[in-house]
Formats: C-alpha cells, sequence, structure tokens
C-alpha cells in the first residue's frame, strides 16, 4: 500500500511534470530577456576603444560594446541576465511556484489521508 | 493537537540540552566572523561581500542543523525503547512525528535567528549598513531550513544517520540546480528527468542575498509565495515520511 501511495504521487507528479517544469528563462517573456541583452538603445556610447571606425565589423563592434561600458544606476548591463532569471525577478513565473505548492500540499493531504486509512483497517 | 504541542515542547527542551546544537551555532558564527576578518584590500563594495557570503554561510548552517538536530532522533529513540511506550499510549504515529518536527523547527529557527544577528553585529562592526530585507532573507532561510529538516526525518526512518548525512547534502545541492541543468544529466530521457526534478524542490526560491547584496527590493508578495511553497514542499516530505513511518514494523 504504502509503495502503491508512492506510485500514484509519481505518477501524478510526472504527469503534470513533463509539461509544466521549466527554467525561468525558457519561459520569459521577450521584453523580460530583451531587457537585460539590448536595453532599446542603439549602442551609441562613447567608447575608449569603439573610435577604430571601419577596422572593426559590426560584430566585433557590438561585442565590444557589451564588455567594455557600464550603464547608470537602474538600468541593466550586459551579461547580467542570469541574475535576473532568478525566481525574486520573475513575477511571471510566481504562479506557477503558487501552483507547485498547491500540487504538493494535496499529495500532502492525500498521501496522510491514504495511509492513516490503511492504518485504521 | 495539545499532545503534538506537548510533546514538541518536550523535543524543544531536549534538543537544547544537546550540546550539538550548540557546537553546530558556534561553528556557524566562527564562519560568519571568518568571512567578515577577510581583508578587503580598499576594494569598494565590501559589504556586498559580508552579505553575499554571511547569507550562504546561513544557508548551509541550515543545513548542518537540520541533520545535527533530526538525523538521530528516531534512530535514538527506537535504541533507546522511548519510542513503543510513546506511540502505544498517548501519541499516534504522525503525533510523534510531528511533535518532533515542531520542537526541532524552532530550535532550528532559534539557532538561524542568532546567526542572523551575528550577522548584523559584524555589519555593524565594520560601520556598514544593514539592509532592511536582512531578516526576511533569513526568515526564507529558515522555511528553507524546515524543507531540510522534513527532509531528514524523511531519510530518518530507512536510513541510519551516517547515511542520512549525504543523502540530505546531495538533495540539497540537486534542489539548487536549474532544470535545464538536472535534464542535461541525462539529455536522452527529458521527460522523465522533468518529471524527477518537479518532485525535488527549487531551492532558488529561497535565494534573495543577490538582489539583498545590490540593493535591489523585493516586492513582499514574493515572501509570502515563497514562504508558501516552503512549508507546501516540508509538509509533501512530512507526508512521505509519515507513509513509510506508519509501514514500519516496530516490534
Amino acid at each position: 500500500m504504502r509503495m502503491c501511495t508512492l506510485f500514484i504521487s509519481l505518477v501524478l507528479l510526472a504527469f503534470v511534470g513533463c509539461r509544466t517544469d521549466y527554467d525561468i528563462a525558457d519561459i520569459a517573456p521577450t521584453e523580460h530577456l530583451e531587457s537585460a541583452e539590448h536595453h532599446g538603445h542603439d549602442h551609441d556610447h562613447e567608447h575608449v576603444d569603439g573610435e577604430t571606425g571601419d577596422e572593426h565589423s559590426v560584430d566585433e563592434h557590438v561585442e565590444d560594446s557589451h564588455a567594455g561600458h557600464a550603464h547608470s544606476s537602474g538600468n541593466r548591463n550586459h551579461g547580467t541576465q542570469w541574475f535576473f532569471n532568478q525566481p525574486w525577478a520573475a513575477p511571471f513565473i510566481w504562479g506557477k511556484l503558487f501552483r507547485d505548492a498547491l500540487i504538493f500540499l494535496g499529495l500532502a493531504a492525500g498521501i496522510f489521508l491514504i495511509t492513516g486509512r490503511r492504518r485504521k483497517r | 493537537m495539545k499532545a503534538v504541542f506537548t510533546f514538541s515542547l518536550m523535543t524543544l527542551r531536549m534538543l537544547f540540552r544537546r550540546r550539538t546544537l550548540w557546537g553546530i551555532l558556534l561553528v556557524i558564527l566562527l564562519a560568519l566572523a571568518g568571512i567578515a576578518s577577510v581583508p578587503s584590500f580598499d576594494v569598494s563594495n565590501q559589504g556586498r561581500f559580508i552579505l553575499d557570503f554571511g547569507l550562504f554561510g546561513i544557508e548551509v548552517g541550515a543545513l548542518l542543523l537540520a541533520l545535527g538536530l533530526a538525523a538521530n532522533l528516531y534512530p535514538r529513540d527506537r535504541e533507546t525503547g522511548t519510542l513503543m511506550p510513546l506511540i502505544a499510549v498517548p501519541l499516534s504515529r504522525w503525533q510523534y512525528l510531528l511533535g518532533r518536527f515542531f520542537g526541532a523547527a524552532l530550535v532550528q529557527a532559534a539557532a538561524l535567528i542568532v546567526t542572523c544577528l551575528g550577522l548584523m553585529l559584524i555589519l555593524l562592526f565594520h560601520r556598514l549598513p544593514i539592509p532592511g530585507d536582512l531578516l526576511p532573507a533569513t526568515l526564507l532561510i529558515i522555511v528553507e531550513g524546515w524543507f531540510l529538516l522534513s527532509t531528514v526525518f524523511f531519510f530518518s526512518f530507512f536510513a541510519s544517520p551516517p547515511l542520512n548525512w549525504p543523502l540530505t547534502t546531495m538533495l540539497f545541492i540537486v534542489s539548487q540546480m536549474s532544470v535545464s541543468e538536472f535534464v542535461s544529466a541525462m539529455p536522452s530521457a527529458p521527460g522523465l528527468m522533468r518529471a524527477v526534478r518537479l518532485l525535488l524542490p527549487h531551492a532558488d526560491v529561497f535565494h534573495i542575498k543577490d538582489p539583498i547584496a545590490h540593493g535591489f527590493e523585493i516586492e513582499p508578495v514574493y515572501f509570502l509565495i515563497a514562504v508558501f511553497y516552503g512549508l507546501c514542499y516540508s509538509a509533501f516530505m512530512l507526508s512521505l515520511a509519515l507513509a513509510v513511518f506508519r509501514g514500519r514494523d516496530l516490534k
């Protein structure tokens, strides 16, 4: 019976888990990801090493510009996407957390009742 | 519930008398003092370093406390013969489990609050500002500690204390992994790995040391959701522990 309870729990979780467990980066809206990478600006900062003009390709310029400057306070810097892909910074995933919590609570109640009924018999 | 309350108070008194608690608490406080004594070499933002590593130290302390407090509660009760008289008359098995859990949870929470106060004193000593979200961050670590505590109880019903330590530590490490990291461990079965990952907790929910160290504000509703998530997961682990405990033949 105990194994049966565990098996049912696993099947229930597998049913929802196959489709519904994911990382924040998998489902983040475009604006959440873009705000960390592009900021909506056109890379017209003043770069120390960006004055060489024709000698660099566009890609190299973008790469250099990403690594070589820091944004003013309140704006996201390049390469900080990991920082904003944490649950506290992603309100769109809070609903999933709440749903997962309810699943666990339901499973806990189910296991408690099923194993308790077996003992009474 | 009166029986659970009385038994948890007995557990609390028993755990406060044990030297394990005070030893682990001393180790955590010494580790915090060690982190704070690393010279800054005039690098700015030393406060961030102390906060970040200090909160990580408290989190590891929560793991040590969970293991030190609860890993041998059930095995010792069984060895000393106190378990059978307890569950024969005054307590049912779920009351025994909840009483032990609540007692250990209160002791663990008190110890973690002491470590938080220790971190505050260190910040004050270095004349650094104390962030307003430090206490809520400690509250989330306490909830994470309760989840670890319920995991220790779960393992203690079928594993010896020396085996309980690596099992719980392994779960602690795995629960820090993201879904993609976990799936990449066995890329041939992504569906199965995602399902197994859902069974494991997402410990990153309890981590807010990065935003605190960098001065970001956390929305209060996030605290509520994170605490609710942690409590529900702890209830799930406790129910699994109870299922194992109820199936045990104690004769």
